[in-house]
C-alpha cells in the first residue's frame, strides 16, 4: 500500500468518513474534520511512519496533498539515512 | 544570585510555551537542570532550551505525548538513562477540547483525560521511582474549572478535578519518600494560547481583569511554583493553591457594582 492510501485510511478512520471522498485537494474542513481529529490524524501518522511533523509545519499544509507530500518526503529520507 | 534549586533537575511536561515556559525558566533561573518536553512545537521547545542554556544550568529537550503511556515510558527512559534521577516533576502538559458536556464524545473525553489527568498518575509513577533516596516535588497545574462551571469547558474540568484528587491521593502516599505533591489552580490565564483559541472562537472569550485589576500572567503561576518547590513550602502536601487574584471568592462582585450604579 502506497504511504498516500496508508494516510488516507488513517485520517478516514479517524474522522469517520468514507476514504473515497479524501482527495489530494480535499482539505480537513472539507471532510469535516474538528481540531482533535486533525491532532489526532498527524499523530497517528506519525507514529504509523516514525517521523514527526510539528504543528509549525502541518499549519503549511493547504490540503490533503500537502500532509502526502510532506509525509512521502520524510520517509525518503528516513530510508536513505 | 540567590539559586536554591542548584543542582536540581526538574522535568517540566508542556514547557516549549506559555506557562511551562514560563516556569521552566523560572526555575533554571533558581539553579536548576531543566528537561524541556514537548508534543506538537519543537521550534518553541528548542527556543525555550536555548534560553535556558543561556541561564548556565543544563538542558534537554525530550519529544513526547503525555497522553500516551509508551511515550511517557520512553521519556523516563531517556532521563533514567541520562541522569539517573530526578528532584523536580512539574505536570503541565494540558489539552483539551472546548464543548459543553452534552457535546463531548469518547473520544474527546479519552484525549482530554489521558493528557491532562492520565498522565499526572503515570509520570508521578515513573518520577517517584527517580526521587528514591532523594525527595522531591510534584506539582501539577490545575484550573478554577475544576471547582467551578466554565462555559465550554466540561471535560477539562473534570479532568483537572480529577488531577486535583489525584494530587491529593499521591501527596499521603508519597510523603514517607520525602516527595512533596501538590497543585496549582488559576483563572484564566493571559497566554498566546489564549489568544488564539478565542480568536479562532475555539473558546468564549472569558477574559476579564481579576479583583485586583488584572489578568493572571504565566509569571504568578511560575513565582507560586517555584514557592512549591522551595524547602519553605515542605509542609504543603496536598493541596491545590488557587491563585485568581481574588476571582473565586468575589462571584457577585460584578452584579454588586452593576447594581450600585
Amino acid at each position: 500500500m502506497s504511504v498516500e492510501e496508508q494516510i488516507r485510511d488513517i485520517v478516514a478512520n479517524i474522522v469517520h468518513v468514507d476514504k473515497d471522498l479524501i482527495t489530494r485537494d480535499s482539505t480537513f474542513k472539507d471532510i469535516k474534520a474538528d481540531s482533535l481529529d486533525i491532532v489526532q490524524s498527524l499523530v497517528a501518522v506519525e507514529d504509523a511512519f516514525d517521523i514527526e511533523i510539528p504543528d509549525e509545519e502541518a499549519q503549511n499544509f493547504q490540503n490533503f496533498g500537502d500532509f502526502v507530500s510532506y509525509v512521502e518526503s520524510h520517509v525518503a529520507e528516513k530510508e536513505k539515512a | 544570585m540567590n539559586q536554591p534549586l542548584k543542582g536540581k533537575l526538574a522535568l517540566v511536561t508542556g514547557s516549549g510555551r506559555g506557562i511551562g515556559r514560563t516556569i521552566a525558566l523560572k526555575l533554571a533561573s533558581q539553579g536548576a537542570d531543566i528537561i524541556v518536553n514537548f508534543f506538537r512545537h519543537r521550534q518553541a521547545a528548542e527556543k525555550t532550551a536555548e534560553d535556558i542554556q543561556a541561564m548556565g544550568v543544563k538542558t534537554k529537550v525530550i519529544r513526547a505525548n503525555v497522553g500516551d503511556p509508551t511515550k511517557i515510558d520512553g521519556m523516563f527512559d531517556i532521563i533514567g538513562n541520562d541522569f539517573g534521577y530526578l528532584d523536580i516533576l512539574i505536570n503541565n502538559a494540558a489539552s483539551g477540547v472546548g464543548r459543553s458536556a452534552m457535546d463531548v464524545d469518547v473520544k474527546a473525553w479519552d484525549w482530554t483525560m489521558d493528557i491532562n489527568a492520565k498522565a499526572l498518575l503515570l509520570c508521578a509513577q515513573r518520577a517517584s521511582k527517580l526521587m528514591e533516596g532523594r525527595g522531591g516535588k510534584i506539582v501539577s497545574i490545575s484550573s478554577l474549572g475544576a471547582s467551578f462551571v466554565l462555559p465550554t469547558y466540561a471535560v477539562v474540568g473534570v479532568s483537572k478535578a480529577a488531577l486535583e484528587a489525584l494530587t491529593r491521593y499521591l501527596a499521603i502516599e508519597l510523603a514517607p519518600k520525602s516527595i512533596c505533591v501538590n497543585a496549582v489552580a488559576a483563572s484564566a490565564v493571559e497566554t498566546e494560547a489564549l489568544k488564539f483559541y478565542i480568536k479562532e472562537q475555539l473558546m468564549p472569550d472569558t477574559r476579564q481583569p481579576t479583583p485586583v485589576g488584572r489578568m493572571v500572567i504565566p509569571e504568578d503561576i511560575a513565582n507560586l511554583v517555584a514557592f512549591l518547590c522551595s524547602e519553605e513550602a515542605f509542609m504543603i502536601r496536598g493541596q491545590t493553591i488557587i491563585i485568581d487574584g481574588g476571582t473565586s471568592i468575589a462571584p457577585f462582585l460584578a452584579v454588586r457594582e452593576e447594581g450600585s450604579q
